[in-house]
């Protein structure tokens, strides 16, 4: 790394040149700077394995640049290209973390491959390459047999295969020790018109050597002189290998002579086989000689050497050789993933013994107690099935060592996610006996395994099991994993008893409700309560009776079930009483579905409370206002007063909140004092009252008046009016009062913050900092916007240049632990000097920050400022500094952006052409980001430019910054020339740039020369993914909070907030916004909102419940129009508006009269109106009272008429409901309307025996008081006497509205 | 496995604003009770879920504590390490 920075102190030193201005200077160093060769750590191959797979990433990237440049980058091109990419991470990964690659991983990663198409040779080269070793947890047969299917698909899929692919399957058969037959092989290759190389020559040997076949092997090398190809020291060691598997050890050893008057020195390579040849003979001695050989030479066995050793030894069944050998490995970290690998090998081959030797032998650091090393070894176990005794051995072993903290639990787990009954009963059997807890859900992946195939038998088993261990299946255990197994729940009765495994307890009685509960069969639930004996609580009944509750709907069936439990003593026993049972069940009933469910169930739910009611079921106050917030927050307010007549009267809280002006509160407590009676109250509402509207004049004239009783709410708000004012004075004076009133009285968060800002503001310093520690004594609860706020005190104390203040301030909050230290929070630290230009200082206190909390605030711009002043000694301790404490890439990269920031392009081109600098992503973002908000366009495009031969560079998504900046400033021209440089660059774009370049061009009219790619979800989280600024997901969070907790006012002046900051949300925190303003009714501040997210979002759009409230405001204010707007955009949007909105903006047309927009919006949710829930009568009601208000009478009671007497009726006469058009005729006393309804009723009522109108009309002239018209009617059409299922609903209806009281005289 | 976990977190969707904690990394020895005992140190223990995955019988290793107040809430938050069943357990706050 060395290297990396030596340029860089070239061009540094080179500024000692005196006289010149330092741009110059810096040049001076440049094109003489030797170029040093590279090689980064990170770029060596790592273990040997990992090297295999670097080596195919070598091949594939040269493969890749090979295409990009033959073909025309098309799509499915880079389709396989980022295929590839994963595929490869994927694998590549798994090597370099565990030394192997799972089986599974494989098969996913070939199958995508298959998937993709028609995978490329670079895909089908890393599949086939890890079809050998790195399979440790298959059998060598199985690994084989998995490079076949892989080679025969596909090669069925159109890879075309080259040598380089015949080469790694050759390698795949030896690391399997494959036999087959290498002429078979070449006959294979020739018909393939494949040559075979050098490689393939040597492999080949080698396949002879490992089954001993000396001849065989001299024919192809043989050829190979022919050929005149060179031999290497691999095909030597294969010979070695050869001659001992022959049986002759003797020539063996001679190969090495033989070697060295070929002039080829042995290596390790050579060596290992001789070793292993010694091995496979249990020649332990001749193993040892050999070693102390190799150690006294220059060669170096690496311990993955070693560790072949062992396993040679090993395999050919001489274990007890092993310790010897494992004495000598070093355990270097990086070998880790090798002696994983061989552990496994070792279980794989049925030699756990060994492998636990090997596993207990690694060095790993126990320190923390929580170390699973064990566990790959212990899942490995299971899998290849090894003996249970053994493996509880295992598990002791491991625990005793340190090496796992619950091997015996992990062990079940493997066993039961492989599903092995037998083996988990065992397991849990010994669990039981070590002490350990057996719970009952560690039966239920084994109840799973068996409800799969529907073997009730097992399942049976399995119940039995958990009974002999004691543990009782709970009613999950039941719902969840049994009862699937069976066709109906009544049978599982049947056959628990047959077997005797039926629980004496209401468990499986409870398990059978809650069964029927969710499929909803409330008769079940019904006859079971009534004829139920065992003792049941109300509560635990509850979770399933709601859920079946939902699923049914059964209005009848609802009240009866309630009833029962409200008065049957069996299910009210609790303490709480029948009220506050069911008044709970209710609570949790509405809070269990959601807002759309209690929507669209208003009606029901209303029925049900009123059977509920005359069941004369009550619930207590305090729960009723439970379920009016939750019916608040779930809009559907209209139920309230439903929910209403079942409280409990008698002990109603008589106190009114009433509206008072301030002048009656102030002649109130006036009053109050005279007749010295208690203030508190009032004064405390005064205050509040006056705080609200800013008046502090009064307010404090008010405290000093009534001194004595004050309290600490009063104070607070004081408190908050005096910061508010700037009023420092009395704000300090104001909380020591607080104090002394009650001194362990805590302020909320941002009243402590206001206080802090005054004081600090007017060099209140010692008072500041108190409040600070009184904030930490009291913890208060520090929020993300708290510490935003000290940022911003301190940020204004550094910019009015206080520096004590600054310091003071910043020390206390970070000593404190009020906000840890961050950037952010000790910027205004540097910011001081900063803007008093005091370089040496800002430098010296970035580098204090540094020192005491690792953080170096302002660094970007303190280099920026020492490069325009020319500071060379400052910014060459700077950065000494940064490459000290950060590294010389981090150095690098300030300095490159500090160039490029002051427009020195040059200097900035010669940092980043360092050899050795390599792309960090997120720092170009940053840098990227910084510009476009800042609307930098110059320095950007300079940073793409510079950066195009960065290494790992991702130029698309430099470009596609290049391009947002464009978008900004609308300039198709230079956008169009990006598009042109990525091809010069043979760039392939990404979706997301392809996207918002075609934007740009159609933004300006301009034609798009390409295909626009669909939006993909990926790339559009991606774009949204892309690092919000820390202050802007702060604002967002501060706002959402503030629309949680309803506070509409903070809500809306984060949103100013932000908005002044240029801060721009996403668009669902704007419509919680507007959601919220609007139910406050802010409509011109909603509006506003909406504006501004319009306008920076692009295609920001309302979402359903947004869209709903502002029709619904838009009627309350007659802005028909608009909401008529609203409604058609919102349905446009495919969204589905609330009923109510839909209803009541239909009423209000209704009420102007003006028919169009009525039959509009019948079209606009034509088709729609179920999921609205809307009636067709709102139609047909709201179009004849249109037509009437145009006097059109005639015409409304025609339509009518028509849709009761034609044959083909939309709607059965007794849902025709005209209630709503009677009642506003009545109301609007529209006379003439009136009486030729009544004629209308009438008639339908005597001529077609349709009474539901007539009926309705009776109704509704008595609801309007108009007792004698109704009674003319009754008597003209005695039939409405006997509409009782029309008169139930009605009086049910009107009785929760007042006492009213129905004569009928008939 | 995913849509139990967001009948989970659709049981607790309206504690928007209540005091509800969200823990990661249970292990799977550890199910609703066992947290719920846990967590009961801090405070009352108004709900206690954990999903568990109906196809295969383990719980993901996530679930959903809501306490009865807030401060409840903090306490539990304030304690760095929470151990069940041997397994440190990551819990963060729930909005």
């Amino acid at each position: 790394m060395a290297a990396l920075l030596r340029p860089a102190r070239w061009l540094l030193r080179a500024g000692a040149v005196p006289g010149l201005p330092l741009p110059l200077r810096l040049l001076a160093g440049g094109p003489g700077r030797p170029r040093v060769a590279l090689c980064l750590p990170a770029a060596c191959p790592g273990p040997a394995a990992g090297g295999l797979l670097s080596q195919a990433r070598l091949y594939a990237i040269a493969a890749e640049k090979k295409n990009y440049l033959q073909e025309e980058p098309t799509s499915s091109h880079r389709r396989n290209a980022s295929q590839f990419d994963w595929a490869l991470m994927r694998l590549d990964n798994s090597v370099r973390r565990t030394g192997r690659i799972p089986k599974t991983l494989l098969q996913k990663v070939f199958d995508n491959t298959c998937h993709s198409g028609s995978p490329g040779g670079n895909q089908a080269l890393l599949l086939l390459r890890s079809c050998g070793s790195l399979l440790p947890e298959l059998k060598l047969s199985e690994r084989t047999e998995f490079a076949h299917r892989i080679w025969d698909k596909l090669q069925k899929l159109g890879t075309v295969y080259d040598v380089s692919h015949y080469n790694a399957l050759l390698k795949v058969y030896l690391q399997n020790e494959y036999k087959f037959s290498p002429t078979d092989f070449l006959a294979k290759m020739e018909e393939a018109n494949i040559q075979p190389n050098r490689v393939t020559y040597q492999r080949l040997i080698a396949a002879y050597c490992n089954v001993g076949d000396i001849e065989g092997a001299s024919k192809i090398l043989g050829f190979m002189k022919t050929k005149d190809l060179p031999v290497t020291e691999a095909v030597f060691s294969a010979l070695v290998t050869g001659h001992a598997r022959a049986g002759d050890m003797e020539n063996a050893e001679n190969i090495l002579t033989v070697m060295k008057e070929a002039g080829i020195e042995p290596g390790p390579d050579t060596y290992l086989a001789l070793l292993n040849a010694y091995a496979e003979k249990g020649d332990i001695d001749h193993v040892k000689q050999t070693l102390e050989k190799v150690e006294k030479s220059d060669l170096y066995l690496m311990d993955r050497d070693l560790f072949q050793i062992i396993f040679s030894f090993s395999k050919a069944g001489y274990p007890q050789y092993v310790s010897e050998i494992l004495e000598k490995i070093t355990y270097e970290r990086r070998y880790i993933p090798d002696a994983m690998n061989l552990i496994l090998l070792l279980v794989t081959e049925k030699l756990e013994d060994t492998a636990l030797q090997i596993l207990l032998a690694c060095p790993i650091s126990r320190e923390d107690g929580l170390n699973d090393f064990g566990s790959f070894f212990l899942r490995h176990c299971v899998t290849m099935d090894t003996p249970v005794e053994k493996l509880k051995h295992y598990c002791k072993k491991l625990k005793d060592a340190q090496m796992h903290t619950s091997a015996l639990q992990f062990t079940l787990q493997c066993a039961l996610l492989a599903n092995k009954p037998d083996l988990a009963k065992a397991l849990m059997n010994a669990l039981k006996e070590e002490g350990f807890p057996v719970r009952t859900h560690y039966f239920w992946p084994l109840l799973v395994g068996y409800q799969k195939e529907k073997n009730v038998q097992g399942v049976i088993e399995i119940l039995k099991g958990m009974h002999e261990m004691g543990v009782n299946p709970d009613q999950e255990t039941y719902v969840n994993y049994v009862f699937p197994c069976f066709d109906s729940v009544k049978s599982v009765r049947a056959v628990l008893q047959e077997n005797g495994c039926l629980p004496e307890s209401n468990v499986f009685s409870q398990a059978e409700l809650k069964s029927e509960a969710v499929n909803g069969n409330l008769d079940y639930i019904l006859s079971f309560l009534e004829s139920n004996t065992l003792p049941f609580s109300f509560t635990s009944l509850r979770g399933s009776l709601i859920l079946g509750f939902r699923r049914s709907m059964n209005i009848n069936l609802w009240s009866k079930i309630t009833e029962l439990l409200y008065k049957d003593g069996r299910y009210c026993q609790e303490p709480l009483g029948p009220t506050e049972a069911v008044g709970y069940f209710l609570y949790n009933l509405i809070d269990s579905m959601s807002d759309s469910e209690v929507q669209a169930k208003e009606e029901h739910l209303r029925q049900y409370f009123h059977q509920l009611k005359e069941m004369n079921v009550k619930i207590p106050e305090n729960i009723y206002r439970g379920i009016r917030n939750l019916l608040d927050n779930y809009h559907v307010p209209e139920l309230i007063k439903d929910v209403n007549i079942l409280v409990e009267r008698e002990k109603i809280d008589s106190r009114k909140t009433m509206q008072l002006t301030i002048s009656d509160l102030e002649s109130t407590l006036e009053k109050l004092k005279a007749e010295n009676q208690p203030v508190g109250d009032v004064l405390k509402q005064l205050i509040l009252m006056l705080c609200s509207e800013e008046n502090m004049q009064k307010a404090l004239e008010l405290k000093a008046k009534y001194e004595s009783d004050m309290a600490v709410g009063g104070y607070a708000a004081l408190i908050n009016l005096c910061c508010r004012h700037d009023n420092a004075e009395d704000a300090l004076n104001l909380k020591q009062e607080f104090d002394r009133l009650d001194s362990s009285a805590v302020l909320d968060t941002n009243k402590y913050v206001g206080l802090v800002k005054v004081l600090g503001k007017h060099g209140k310093l010692q008072d500041a900092i108190n409040i600070l520690k009184e904030m930490k004594e009291k913890d208060v609860l520090i929020k993300d916007a708290t510490v935003l706020s000290f940022f911003h005190i301190l940020n204004g104390a550094a910019l009015r240049g206080e520096t004590e203040t600054v310091q003071q301030l910043h020390e206390a909050i970070v000593t404190l632990g009020l906000a840890k230290p961050s950037t952010t929070i000790s910027s205004p630290l540097v910011t001081l000097y900063l803007e008093k230009d005091d370089l040496p200082t800002a430098l010296e206190v970035a580098i204090d920050c540094h020192k005491k909390y690792k953080i170096l605030p302002r660094i970007h711009d303190v280099l920026c400022k020492l490069i325009e002043k020319g500071e060379t000694d400052l910014i060459q301790k700077a950065m000494d500094f940064v490459s000290q404490e950060q590294g010389e890439m981090t150095m690098l990269y300030d300095l490159f952006f500090a160039f490029l920031q002051t427009g020195n392009y040059k200097e900035a081109k010669k940092i980043i052409e360092t050899p050795g600098i390599r792309a960090r992503p997120t720092r170009l973002q940053w840098f990227c980001d910084r510009c476009i908000s800042s609307n930098q366009v110059e320095t950007l495009e300079k940073l793409v430019e510079l950066t195009q031969k960065l290494f790992e560079c991702d130029r698309d998504q430099l470009y596609y910054n290049l391009l947002k900046i464009y978008k900004i400033n609308g300039d198709w021209q230079r956008a169009d020339a990006v598009w042109n440089k990525m091809q010069e660059e043979n760039i392939i774009p990404r979706g997301k740039t392809l996207r918002l370049l075609a934007e740009i061009l159609r933004n300006s009219n301009q034609e798009v020369p390409f295909d626009v790619p669909e939006l993909w979800d990926e790339d559009e989280k991606h774009s949204l993914d892309s690092s919000p600024l820390p202050e802007e997901s702060n604002l967002q969070k501060d706002l959402l909070n503030a629309c949680q907790w309803k506070k509409n006012k903070d809500a809306y002046n984060i949103f100013l907030k932000a908005q002044n900051r240029n801060v721009v949300f996403n668009g669902e925190t704007y419509n919680s916004l507007i959601k919220l303003l609007l139910t406050k009714d802010n409509f011109t501040q909603a509006m506003q909102v909406k504006d501004f997210a319009e306008t920076h979002i692009k295609g920001f759009t309302l979402n359903d419940a947004a869209s709903s409230l502002l029709i619904i405001t838009q009627v309350r204010r007659d802005y028909l129009k608009e909401a008529l707007t609203t409604l058609k955009t919102a349905l446009d949007l495919e969204q589905i508006p609330s009923r109510i909105a839909v209803t009541r903006l239909i009423q209000a047309c209704a009420l102007k009269g003006d028919l169009e927009s009525i039959q509009a919006i019948q079209k606009m949710v034509n088709g729609l109106e179920d999921s609205i829930g809307l009636s067709n009568m709102v139609f047909i009601n709201n179009i004849a009272l249109a037509q009437i208000k145009n006097n059109n009478i005639d015409v409304a009671i025609e339509n009518i008429e028509n849709m009761l007497t034609s044959g083909n009726q939309t709607m059965e006469p007794q849902y025709f409901g005209l209630a709503y058009l009677f009642r506003k005729v009545i109301e609007e006393q529209l006379e003439p309307a009136v009486e030729k309804i009544s004629i209308m009723a009438e008639r339908l009522a005597n001529q077609f025996a349709v009474y539901k109108p007539v009926t309705d009309l009776f109704l509704q002239l008595v609801d309007s008081g108009k007792v004698d018209d109704a009674r003319a009617l009754l008597q003209r059409c005695g039939a409405i006497a006997e509409q009782t299922p029309i008169f139930l609903v009605f009086c049910i209806r009107s009785s929760r509205r007042r006492g009213k009281v129905l004569c009928f005289t008939c | 496995m995913a849509a139990s976990a967001v009948r989970g977190a659709v049981a607790l969707r309206t504690s928007v604003g209540r005091p509800v904690a969200f823990v990661r990394k249970i292990p799977w020895t550890a199910a609703s009770s066992e947290l719920r005992e846990h967590f009961a140190q801090f405070g009352h223990v108004r709900k206690c879920i954990v999903p568990f995955d109906k196809d295969t019988g383990f719980h993901r290793g996530m679930g959903w504590i809501q306490f009865s107040s807030e401060e409840e809430l903090q306490n539990a938050l304030q304690q760095e390490n929470h151990v069940i069943d041997g397994v440190k357990c990551l819990i963060l706050f729930f909005s």
